[in-house]
């Protein structure tokens, strides 16, 4: 009798099965990607005019405002992508396809876990396109000599940012709502996380708001590498926080995630929509 | 019903000893009370003010056979395979899969046993036939190296062929049907929990579908059909019970 198995190779087959699996859903709708990329034009032509419309403090001329607003909008398309996670699983319970992924020997959570790995990296490809579009179509300058490091800077941010999405994902699981949560906390961290301006133009106490998540700190390394902005708290110590969010909040939000399950199954309520 | 009044219950000895020599050594029974599939003590309530769906509910089901479990609408049918497939968790009481429940070893449990849900829901719309059992013979942790004979044996297996390009979304609900029946027999389990599996199906589909019944109890596996009313099948059961007020009463 054939036996499944549960050494780490499988597992490791699985993940990308789960990835596999949200390619394939992604390219049967055509036309999504070229809506999105159509969005960033729209937004870089938005911001492109904006910067050489007003005067901003801080900023030595129209182009480098431009520089610090693309990094911006890439960031959004992460930020996106990471809150992604609970209406994905709220479809997932939608359709019924959530009780296969409990019922399988892979499990729900790390089923999860894997279902974050598609948004992410579509969120890395739309980031690294939208300053693409940047470079060519609004005359972008990137630091090229940084840019290599941006890759694994935006690796570390990924996984600093991962467990928000867990998070309410295990929100999701107990109340079967999420999405609505995570437009706010988007739009919030869009404020406090200076994707659009800087984070020194807010008052004093949200400036201490601003340090206390990994979007600002993220956003600022990816302009220091990315287009040379300063950076206060030095590329250095943003990057050792950056590590620390995800060595604490990862297994952190694992666990809640592994909780709201086994919470749900003994309620009953798992698979409820 | 508590498990004193199981009809003609294996001897229990004899089912742990049999069983444990023809099973690879980390599934061989734990204890000799040990069943494919075992419902012991189960209770289950909605709320805390209502009356249980399932009272003190005991099921054991003995290797190779084949059980039928009815009731009305509501009855409680569902809310016992959910159990048994470790979905959920009863209040008061604990499914077993050879004596171990589904805490204990998630893993183990759920390579073991195998929930055809009710309905048509569990598929991916927008993915192929042949994507959609690729994508459960993976998570089901089948071996890499074996994917594709697994997921093309069960097309044939299925009489699938036609259909494997096809997208869920363009398929009939019988042809659906006959897929997630295929999903659920792909990984080989040894206890089967099927929840109105006739649902959609013709008459081709049935006897596709009991020919993988047959197989899983050649192997000494169990399956436990659940269905409102009693089926008229070219199979007979081993057991019928009728799920009433909580409790499984002889069919």
């Amino acid at each position: 009798m054939r036996r499944p198995t549960s050494d780490a190779s499988t597992a490791g087959h699985a993940f990308l099965a789960v990835m596999r699996r949200d390619l394939s859903i992604f390219l049967s709708y055509r036309t999504r990607l070229v809506s999105q990329i159509l969005t960033s034009v729209f937004s870089l032509t938005l911001f492109y005019y904006v910067s050489r419309l007003v005067h901003v403090s801080g900023f030595k001329s129209p182009s480098s405002y431009f520089g610090f607003v693309v990094v911006g909008i890439s960031m959004v398309g992460v930020m996106y992508s990471c809150f992604s996670i609970p209406e994905l699983l709220r479809q997932e319970l939608v359709a019924g396809t959530f009780d296969r992924l409990l019922l399988s020997p892979f499990g729900a959570v790390r089923s999860l876990m894997a279902m974050t790995l598609f948004p992410l990296l579509y969120s890395f490809i739309l980031a690294a396109s939208t300053l693409g579009l940047g470079c060519l179509l609004f005359g972008l300058q990137l630091h090229w000599s940084t840019v290599p490091l941006s890759v694994p800077a935006m690796a570390l941010a990924l996984l600093a940012f991962l467990p928000f999405g867990l998070l309410f994902a295990a929100l999701t699981v107990v109340v079967k709502q999420g999405s609505v949560g995570t437009t706010w906390v988007i739009a919030l961290l869009s404020i406090v996380g200076g994707l659009y301006f800087p984070v020194s133009l807010l008052p004093h106490w949200v400036q201490t708001a601003a340090k206390l998540q990994p979007f600002t700190s993220a956003t600022s390394v990816l302009r220091h590498l990315l287009v040379g902005s300063s950076i206060g708290e030095g590329a250095g110590g943003a990057l050792v926080k950056l590590a620390v969010f995800a060595a604490v909040l990862v297994p952190a939000s694992t666990l809640v995630l592994a909780r709201a399950i086994r919470f749900g199954q003994r309620r009953g309520t798992i698979i409820e929509y | 019903m508590s498990s004193r009044s199981l009809p003609a219950p294996m001897p229990v000895a004899a089912a742990g000893e049999d069983l444990g020599a023809s099973l690879p050594a980390k599934v061989r029974p734990r204890a000799v009370d040990a069943f494919p599939l075992a419902l012991r003590n189960v209770t289950k309530r909605w709320r805390k003010n209502q009356s249980p769906v399932l009272q003190e509910l005991d099921l054991a089901l003995e290797p190779g056979s084949f059980t039928w479990v009815g009731g009305r609408n509501g009855a409680g049918k569902t809310t016992m395979l959910r159990i048994a497939a470790g979905l959920i968790e009863p209040e008061q009481g604990r499914a077993e899969v050879w004596g171990v429940g589904a805490q204990e070893n998630r893993v183990r449990y759920q390579t073991l046993v195998s929930f055809l849900p009710a309905g048509d829901r569990g598929l991916y719309a927008r993915l192929t036939v042949r994507r959609q059992l690729e994508f459960w013979a993976r998570i089901s942790m089948t071996r890499p190296g074996q994917v594709r004979r697994v997921v093309e044996e069960t097309i044939d297996a299925f009489d699938l062929r036609e259909l494997a390009d096809r997208r869920v979304d363009r398929m009939s609900m019988g042809q659906r049907q006959r897929l997630r029946i295929a999903m659920t027999f792909l990984p080989r389990p040894e206890t089967v929990l099927l929840d109105e599996p006739l649902t959609s199906l013709d008459t081709e589909g049935a006897a596709l579908l009991l020919r993988a019944v047959r197989q899983v109890l050649d192997r000494d596996g169990v399956v436990l059909w659940c269905s409102p009313s009693g089926e008229h099948l070219d199979m007979t059961f081993d057991a019928r019970w009728v799920l009433d007020r909580g409790r499984l009463v002889p069919g």
